[in-house]
């Protein structure tokens, strides 16, 4: 039996034997042949300025767009052509570029488009190019976006897509039931039942918010009680590594827990952590927190079924002032070199961001913008997107995002805490406790390991 | 002479193994104990302080409980939907080729493929899984029915390896006996049970066992299709794993997840042999 059995499976593996023998070897040599062609390329001498980016649909086009203008005219006149390779999300280009970090540095990108989950780790490596050593002039950028990115080792990267946290609402709903959008949570778990909605079995058929905050959420929720209020100590890692959490004997994260679950038992939030955006647009609930940088998206998806709104995100409570933080992402550069700073110098530039803002929905970086008529009478034929400058204006710019290590699980576990009290009747002080041992037990490992 | 030759052949295989699997294991076996920093700098004797610290996290213990779940959920369904399949077609019969060649074609499929065509089936309260089903659920949402979507993704991965090997294992059947014992009088039922069964038991082992390892060691669909969510409950270990080692550049866990996952695969593994031998 099992002779027979094998003449099966040998029938089968090697069918047209010696073709699929020399593909293979084919295959293999391709393999080997494969790392020796990639070390090197990523050098910016040959005048290919290569950029690992996270820009995908709508935000993807345009950025498509704006690599496109320079490689045909500052990029043919000086020789130097952008090649912009997406990578996936955020997250993901960061885990690439610590993997290539991890084989050799000349397997990095020239660039790199990175969010604040990347910050510390890119603080201590020493593959890093700041960008002081470009010598590149950060005078016209926009001063909460330059404060989001600078460390005791001073600026990291150059604020590219800049966006906060926008509470976007239906404003159709809102306007049925005659309310405004809320000031604050408590406003909020008033005003819950009238935009949200019960079908005649009882059963929620819209919801007045969706979502379960985490990491980024928190920054605002958190970072603007008392004007201004640090997660973690070293102004939330920004200066020196973490060593402690601030957000448990500070009292800030119970204050929000205690405020949130008020509006969680109005019976109109629901806890769902994916497909929000779709929920919003099938306007099964009244509103949703999201990046600024989701508008164009937003609007898109809505496409006019209803009027969408939107507004400055809800303070934790009436001493909660301190505004959002300034979220989005940054050009990290890992090469020296004219190219690079002639395309980072690009990047920023006020016709590149005029045209970034518009098509997507992110607040320009670029300071000269903002009385610049092109810009004034776009923010006029779109109020909408007003409204995210606004906020960030109204806001306290020490406010920052906070720079965890296993920023990842973290977020997750801001999710599981806030949900272990809404829905599974947890303790608020056992939650504020159990998250601040999560955080302190991922801020010491990452002492113990990278402390000597 | 002879033994020389043998040793030919089986050099490249070992040169890999060694080169790709024992100089790696060994890497991390030896990095276990020490204190490494992200940059892979050594910075001291670190004795069993990352075990400690791994196994006293709260969230690797319930990636332990995620996957136990999942083997839980995934095992039995996918040998009784596998064996199913197979046994209904065991007789090659002048139709059977349309079944078969339908039930082989998920093997054409790309695993990620599939879990963002899973991701979009259920996505959501307004989602296609609703429409058919008549349900009002959101799949992904809740952490039992997303543990039980990605079971049911898992079967639907492992199912046509699995469905070719069982067929071919009862195709492979010596007929006489079952001639012989159908001329004996003994009904379909009491072959299928007494002979067919038995026959390909050795087969059936080795599946069960392969999707055991697949079940132990699953992540790129739970990467793919929830992303360890919701609230962390489709966090398996080797996400847990992945997460730590590649998003967070924890080499604590890296090293000692790495160690304690070769460790269990063999222990399975060494089981398998000796059942097989057994048989």
């Amino acid at each position: 039996m099992a002779k027979d059995i094998r003449k099966t499976h040998s029938g089968v593996a090697f069918q047209g034997g010696n073709m699929a023998r020399k593909s293979l070897l084919l295959l293999l040599a391709a393999v080997l042949i494969l790392p020796l062609s990639a070390g090197g390329s990523a050098e910016a001498d040959d005048g290919t300025v290569v950029i690992w980016h996270s820009n995908s649909g709508v935000i993807g086009n345009a950025f498509d767009d704006i690599v496109e203008r320079f490689n045909s005219t500052i990029g043919a006149e000086k020789g130097i052509t952008i090649e912009a390779i997406y990578q996936g999300s955020a997250n993901d280009v960061l885990t690439k570029v610590k993997a290539a970090a991890a084989v050799s540095t000349s397997t990095l990108p020239d660039i790199a488009q990175l969010d604040a989950t990347a910050a510390l780790d890119m603080k201590n490596s020493d593959y890093l190019i700041l960008p002081s050593d470009l010598g590149i002039d950060t005078s016209s950028i926009m001063p909460s976006a330059i404060e989001s990115l600078s460390s005791e080792r001073g600026l990291l990267a150059i604020p590219f897509n800049a966006s906060s946290l926008l509470f976007y609402y239906n404003k159709a709903v809102f306007d049925e039931a005659g309310v405004n959008p809320p000031r604050t949570l408590d406003e909020f778990a008033a005003i819950a039942p009238l935009v949200g909605e019960k079908g005649s079995d009882g059963s929620v058929t819209r919801y007045a918010f969706s979502g379960v905050p985490a990491t980024y959420e928190l920054g605002a929720f958190i970072g603007a009680q008392k004007g201004l209020s640090y997660m973690v100590d070293g102004e939330n890692g920004h200066n020196g590594i973490p060593r402690s959490v601030l957000f448990g004997k500070e009292g800030t994260f119970r204050n929000f827990l205690v405020h949130w679950k008020n509006l969680y038992d109005t019976g109109f939030v629901s806890s769902i952590t994916s497909g929000i955006s779709t929920e919003f647009a099938a306007g099964r609930t009244a509103s949703m927190l999201a990046s600024s940088s989701n508008l164009s998206t937003v609007l898109s998806t809505v496409d006019g079924r209803f009027e969408v709104g939107t507004a400055f995100v809800p303070m934790t409570d009436e001493e909660a002032t301190g505004g959002v933080n300034i979220g989005g992402g940054a050009m990290f550069s890992f090469s020296s070199g004219d190219a690079v700073k002639t395309v980072l110098d690009y990047l920023v530039s006020e016709e590149t961001q005029l045209e970034w803002a518009e098509k997507t929905g992110y607040m320009p970086v670029n300071t000269g913008l903002y009385d610049d008529p092109d810009y004034i009478a776009f923010l006029d034929d779109n109020p909408l997107f007003r409204v995210a400058m606004e906020q960030t204006e109204a806001s306290n710019p020490k406010v920052t995002g906070v720079w965890l290590p296993s920023a990842y699980q973290i977020y997750y576990s801001f999710q599981s805490e806030i949900r272990n009290v809404t829905e599974n009747g947890k303790d608020i002080d056992k939650a504020v406790e159990d998250m601040e041992a999560a955080v302190q037990k991922a801020l010491d490992d990452y002492a113990e390991q990278n402390i000597l | 002479m002879k033994e020389a030759k043998a040793y030919v052949f089986v050099a490249p295989a070992a040169a890999l193994a060694i080169l790709f699997s024992f100089l790696p294991l060994g890497k991390s076996l030896a990095g276990s104990f020490l204190r490494i920093s992200q940059s892979g700098k050594v910075l001291g004797w670190a004795g069993l302080g990352n075990y400690v610290s791994v196994l006293s996290d709260p969230s690797f213990l319930s990636s332990i409980r995620n996957t136990l779940l999942f083997v839980v959920l995934f095992l039995p369904l996918n040998t009784a939907i596998t064996l199913l399949a197979a046994s209904l077609l065991r007789r090659k019969g002048r139709l059977t080729s349309i079944p078969e060649s339908i039930f082989m074609t998920p093997l054409a499929f790309s695993l990620s493929a599939l879990a963002l065509i899973f991701k979009e089936i259920f996505r959501g309260r307004v989602s296609i899984a609703n429409r058919i089903l008549g349900t009002d659920m959101e799949w992904l949402e809740q952490p039992f029915t997303a543990m039980a979507v990605l079971a049911v993704m898992g079967v639907f991965l492992d199912f046509a390896l699995d469905f070719i090997l069982l067929l071919s294992a009862f195709r492979n059947i010596d007929r006489s006996t079952i001639e012989a014992a159908g001329i004996d009088g003994a009904s379909a039922w009491t072959i299928y049970r007494r002979i067919e069964i038995p026959e390909i038991a050795g087969m059936l082992r080795i599946t069960i066992f392969m999707a055991l390892k697949d079940a132990v060691l699953i992540s790129a669909p739970v990467m793919v299709l929830t992303e360890g969510g919701p609230f962390r409950s489709t966090e398996t270990v080797m996400y847990y794993y992945y997460l730590e080692a590649f998003r967070s550049g924890n080499r604590a866990a890296e090293t000692t997840i790495a160690v304690m996952m070769v460790a269990f695969s063999a222990i399975i593994m060494s089981l398998a042999s000796r059942r097989r031998k057994d048989a």
